[in-house]
């Protein structure tokens, strides 16, 4: 009992230790303060921002843009994917362009992005969904192709057909890839989110942090960065469960075994 | 306790469901590789006939053939005297590896391309091979027998008038093979279905089969009926004679000047 209580503090003795270490250093004035504000002062602003309510704010217009994004790219990217993998023909007809775009680093859209769309929504929402759209497009297309094809000759067998031969076979067969696609994809989105929330925009977590750097406010900075990391693990763990739940035959997801 | 449950389907159909079989003088071949070299073959409704042959002869050429899973490049398969496109008789299959979907339940799996109250019809036919308690398991957690049972199971359930079988047992080991063999023949003789088995095991041809037909370079090399009392017994001294005779046909008779 005690052995398991140490083995679960382990991993968390570590950043503790660094954390005090920080405090210790920022209080006596080892480093600069302004520079590197102490844990405590970090958490008093943070403290200050959520009494105003101007985190809250920040996160919702940040949370919307990569939910709509992810949704607008992933789901984009998972249609693609499954008519690409399904049909010859389509697969001719719009891989090779995919491919082509592909090979575009979406960031260095942002430029002409900010032209045609402006600084609002609208340019964040583009970018989110073109950084996902290629993770989840290749790994959807992948898991289709890559279904066994025994299973397929003997779900004809059996009598499915059309909708049904996707729903029962091709769809769960597709899935533990088109997972590791959606897992990917989240990492670019909040990739892609910083990126162009620092650049041009007026509300957001990355708003916030470019906004406080014209004021030296490095606490904030270091607060805007803390919510990206809790929010990226807030949404890895997501999908982690959703994976979980929708791949609980698969073996390696049993947790029984 | 299953042969019961059973019985009381057949009555319920109330006839042989077993399908006439007639190959005629199908030709098969792949690219420049003629697989099958017109090849006459006529099944009687309810028989079990075994095709024994070595690998590459052809045999499990002709079962997807009579399956309908691959195209005649020419001559005539009919079922009950009508083309297999067109005709109504359904055929299953076992294959070597038991194909269950692993992401469907053991019942789900049985109850694959049913319609309408599907669950008890396969429960029923999940008791008849003696696995219902496992109804609710992943596939993943069944050993290679269970597993092929569920798959025999997957295929009975649809009422085939004809029992396609690619080497179904082969990836067992002995004991659950002999017991497989049991159950394949007490099922087989309580519903009076037309059973098609590929092996290269000349035994298990000979102990399940009323005739034994040797493909060798896509053609028929022998045809040889097989008489012996029904259930067969193990101690059947007449099998173990026609074994004998077949393996020795295969390996080619030991030269006598």
């Amino acid at each position: 009992m005690k052995t398991k209580v140490v083995q679960q503090a382990l991993p968390w003795l570590l950043p503790l230790l660094l954390l005090a270490g920080w405090q210790v250093c920022s209080s006596i004035e080892l480093i600069s303060s302004q520079l590197f504000p102490s844990p405590a002062t970090v958490l008093l602003s943070a403290w200050n921002l959520i009494l105003t309510g101007e985190l809250a704010y920040h996160i919702e217009a940040s949370l919307s843009r990569a939910f709509i994004g992810g949704l607008i790219g992933g789901g984009i990217g998972f249609i693609l994917g499954m008519l690409n993998g399904l049909s010859r023909t389509s697969f001719r007809l719009t891989d090779t362009t995919v491919q082509m775009i592909r090979t575009i680093p979406h960031l260095a859209l942002v430029p002409l992005v900010i032209i045609w769309l402006g600084i609002d929504e609208g340019s964040k929402i583009f970018l989110v969904a073109l950084g996902v759209m290629f993770p989840v497009y290749i790994n959807t297309l992948h898991g289709i192709r890559t279904v066994d094809a025994g299973y397929i000759e003997m779900g004809r067998m059996y009598g499915l057909k059309g909708y049904q031969l996707f729903r029962e076979i091709l769809l769960p067969g597709a899935l533990p890839s088109i997972f590791v696609g959606i897992r990917y994809a989240l990492g670019v989105m909040w990739l892609t989110l910083i990126i162009a929330e620092t650049i041009a925009t007026n509300e957001g977590i990355g708003y916030l942090a470019t906004n406080a750097r014209e004021f030296m406010q490095t606490d904030i900075i270091i607060i805007s960065i803390i919510l990206y990391a809790l929010l990226g693990k807030l949404a890895d763990l997501l999908a982690h469960w959703g994976e979980r739940r929708a791949l609980r035959w698969h073996p390696s997801y049993n947790i029984q075994n | 306790m299953s042969g019961s449950a059973l019985e009381s389907r057949k009555e319920e159909t109330g006839k042989s469901r077993g399908v006439h079989i007639h190959v005629n003088h199908v030709v098969k071949t792949f690219g420049d590789k003629e697989v099958l070299k017109g090849v006459d073959l006529a099944i009687e409704p309810g028989e079990f006939v075994a095709i024994v042959g070595k690998s590459g002869s052809g045999k499990s050429t002709l079962l997807r053939l009579i399956a309908g899973l691959d195209a005649l490049t020419d001559g005539q398969l009919l079922f009950d005297g009508v083309p297999v496109k067109e005709s109504q008789s359904k055929a299953t299959m076992m294959y070597q590896d038991s194909r269950l979907l692993p992401w469907k339940k053991v019942i789900e799996n049985v109850g694959l391309g049913l319609k309408g109250n599907w669950r008890e019809k396969a429960e029923r036919v999940l008791d008849a091979v003696g696995l219902l308690p496992f109804q609710k398991e992943w596939p993943s957690t069944l050993s290679g027998g269970q597993k092929q049972r569920v798959a025999l199971a997957r295929a009975l359930v649809h009422e085939p008038s004809l029992l396609l079988l690619d080497e179904p047992l082969s990836a067992l080991d002995a004991l659950t093979r002999l017991e497989m063999q049991n159950l394949i023949e007490r099922i087989w003789l309580d519903l009076g279905f037309t059973a098609l088995l590929v092996t290269h095991d000349v035994r298990e041809a000979v102990r399940l089969a009323d005739r034994i037909i040797l493909i060798e370079d896509g053609q028929i090399a022998l045809d040889i009926p097989n008489h012996a009392k029904r259930p067969r017994q193990l101690s059947d001294i007449s099998l173990a004679l026609l074994e004998k005779n077949v393996v020795e046909r295969i390996m080619g008779a030991p030269e006598r000047e």
